[in-house]
């Protein structure tokens, strides 16, 4: 587990006290976009942990791209997103197709294809 | 040369007839032999990439359909490697040990039955912690998740290798209570109450009647667990606690000596951990970003990553959770406690129901982000950990640091390590994180790897859990009475899975006539 990066804020007595950078944000689950069908519900239940705000693979992409969430993206060919979930790419390892079909995955990738979408708003 | 991607004795001809029975057994579209899904399943953080290479994968969703895949596996013997998520990333992740073995991809077993009087739920190896926390969300339950730090895998695997989290249920492995397990030639037991039938106690109580087996299925090849009984932690009515930096290597020796008498007397009821800088650091910046000198980082880059982002050199999180009366008194004396002790800075935190909430580790919220960190070095980032058991002193602690601190800058890595209490020890994770587009890095990592190990063995410090590479070379440590537990585990084995066919090597823990 990752200490929180922290701001010192008043030096008093010897310890600092130091305050708390903005709050993660709750996590995106199905629960929270209730009704959601098709390619997007896939994407939440299978990409948005770390491709969500606060995900691992967002904070890396920020390095690199902006937008960083897939889902304000309006670039990503269908066949890219498959092709990168499939193989891996930089740090993000391969998705199996016992872990997530062809079809769940063509999906998804229309889905991305499509974008951007509100719901990264 | 023999194809490393074919089972032991196998040719193509042998292996295509098998995937043909799963064929026959699951449906084609469960059965992956094509070669994406060889690479697919690899190790993404190998620090070898032609070693445990899949020859392909099922993916089976019932216990009818495991017990059906394990019978196949015995009639052609078949190696298989059942994983329940494959995200253990840092000891193998999906890959099998055995190069040649079909993993048995169980992220498909996804049921959850949740007993909400109790806090209980009946999962299968398939669920996730962003299902179960999603499964929470949607029916409103007042009941707290116990996460790793990546949240992408199993509930059930995590618990099965003995992950940890951060809440009082951190140690998951303490709240299985009764599983179902397919044993290696396809009959099913439940344990605990599960083995009485009709019993509605199997989610309550752990031991049954007569010799308890749950742990037998943990870290181990006897059986492939289909379903595992958990605890939940109850929504407390309040969380106190304070996250605190401390800005010398030595305090390492205080920190230990204070917050051990605390935990051990259950003031403090979570796990803390207590990380060094680098845990911290390497989850928001690139090491490219401060130097290009190869070699471990000296003294003045870490002075500035930490004035950069107002870390100490170690820093860890407390927390006290129940009932808000109960945790203000409980406050002060962990304040007390650890202002004796000259912290760099003191950020205290509290919360009652009702009011915004902490989403992280501590609150068993899922996350993810800290994996971030395999980005240290650039490049295909990874990382493998040791992590050996120490006891719950500061002096041991202080000496094992420093020993390990050392071999870090002989070897030229940059050091992650933490120090993370249990009840009665401390597991010292010593994260190596590493550049698999940098060959000279790799080259050093698995001498660095073994190196460790022996200085640990010289102190009497066994790993709690390791990547599939050193198996055998951790199991051979556990050497006491002439290695009269690696004995048992193979008469064991020997007895349960007679063909061997069960993740052989897993744990160290071979068939006969298979044994390196």
């Amino acid at each position: 587990m990752k200490r929180m990066l922290i701001a010192v804020l008043v030096l008093a007595g010897g310890a600092a006290i130091a305050q708390a950078p903005p709050p993660p944000p709750k996590p995106t689950t199905l629960a929270s976009r209730p009704g959601v069908t098709g390619g997007e519900a896939l994407y939440v239940e299978h990409c948005i942990h770390c491709h969500g705000p606060n995900g691992m693979g967002t904070g890396l992409l920020a390095r690199r791209i902006q937008p960083a969430l897939l889902e304000a993206r309006d670039n990503l060919p269908a066949q890219y997103v498959i092709v990168a979930a499939r193989q891996g790419i930089g740090n993000m390892p391969p998705i199996p197709r016992g872990e997530v079909s062809d079809a769940e995955l063509r999906a998804i990738a229309e889905y991305l294809a499509a974008g951007p979408h509100e719901a990264a708003q | 040369m023999a194809d490393d991607s074919l089972p032991p004795g196998f040719d193509a001809a042998k292996l295509t007839q098998a995937q043909r029975a799963f064929e026959s057994a699951l449906g084609a579209d469960k059965v992956f032999f094509e070669p994406l899904d060889r690479t697919g399943y690899k190790d993404k953080f190998a620090i070898q990439d032609a070693a445990h290479l899949p020859a392909g994968a099922i993916g089976p969703t019932t216990v009818e359909e495991v017990q059906a895949a394990l019978r196949i596996a015995n009639q052609y013997r078949l190696p298989v490697w059942p994983i329940s998520r494959g995200k253990n990333l840092g000891y193998g992740g999906s890959a099998p040990l055995l190069s040649g073995s079909v993993v048995m991809d169980l992220s498909g077993m996804k049921k959850i039955e949740f007993d909400e009087e109790f806090g209980t739920v009946l999962l299968e190896p398939g669920v996730g912690f962003y299902d179960l926390y999603d499964f929470i969300q949607a029916n409103n339950l007042p009941y707290w998740l116990s996460t790793p730090g990546n949240s992408w895998g199993s509930v059930i695997g995590n618990a099965l290798d003995r992950g940890v989290g951060y809440t009082p249920y951190g140690e998951n492995t303490k709240s299985l209570c009764g599983l179902e397990v397919v044993l290696p030639t396809g009959e099913v037991v439940r344990t605990g109450m599960g083995a009485f039938t009709n019993a509605p106690t199997w989610g309550a109580y752990p031991f049954g009647f007569g010799p308890g087996w749950d742990q037998m299925f943990v870290q181990s090849n006897f059986g492939v667990v289909t379903k595992a009984n958990m605890w939940l932690m109850p929504e407390p009515e309040s969380l106190m606690g304070m996250d605190v930096e401390f800005d010398r290597p030595e305090d390492l020796k205080a920190m230990v000596d204070t917050i051990g008498p605390l935990r051990r007397e259950r003031v403090l009821q979570q796990s803390p951990s207590i990380g060094n800088w680098l845990r911290a650091a390497a989850v928001a910046t690139t090491r490219g970003e401060w130097t290009d000198k190869p070699g471990a980082l000296d003294d003045s880059v870490i002075d500035a990553i930490r004035r950069r982002f107002n870390l100490g050199w170690w820093g860890v999180s407390l927390r006290i959770y129940g009932r808000e009366e109960v945790n203000k008194a409980a406050y002060a004396v962990l304040e007390k406690a650890m202002s004796a002790i000259g912290p760099l800075s003191i950020r205290p935190t509290s919360w009652v129901k009702g009011q915004p909430m902490e989403y992280s580790g501590w609150t068993g919220t899922p996350i993810t982000f800290p994996m971030q960190n395999v980005n240290w070095y650039g490049g295909r980032g990874g990382h493998i950990g040791f992590s050996p058991i120490l006891p719950q002193s500061g002096s041991a602690a202080l000496a094992q640091f420093q020993r390990t601190y050392a071999r870090y800058k002989e070897y030229g890595m940059d050091y992650q390590g933490s120090f993370a209490f249990g009840e009665r020890h401390l597991t010292n994770v010593n994260a190596m994180l590493f550049n698999k587009d940098d060959p000279a890095m790799m080259a050093r990592i698995d001498p660095f790897f073994r190196q460790l190990v022996a200085d640990a063995k010289e102190q009497g410090y066994g790993e709690y859990r390791t990547h599939l590479d050193y198996m055998d070379l951790v199991a051979e440590s556990y050497d006491w009475g002439g290695g009269a537990l690696g004995k048992l585990n193979q008469r064991v084995k020997d007895a349960l899975d007679p063909n061997g066919i069960l993740a052989p090597g897993k744990s160290g823990i071979w068939p006969k006539g298979a044994r390196p």
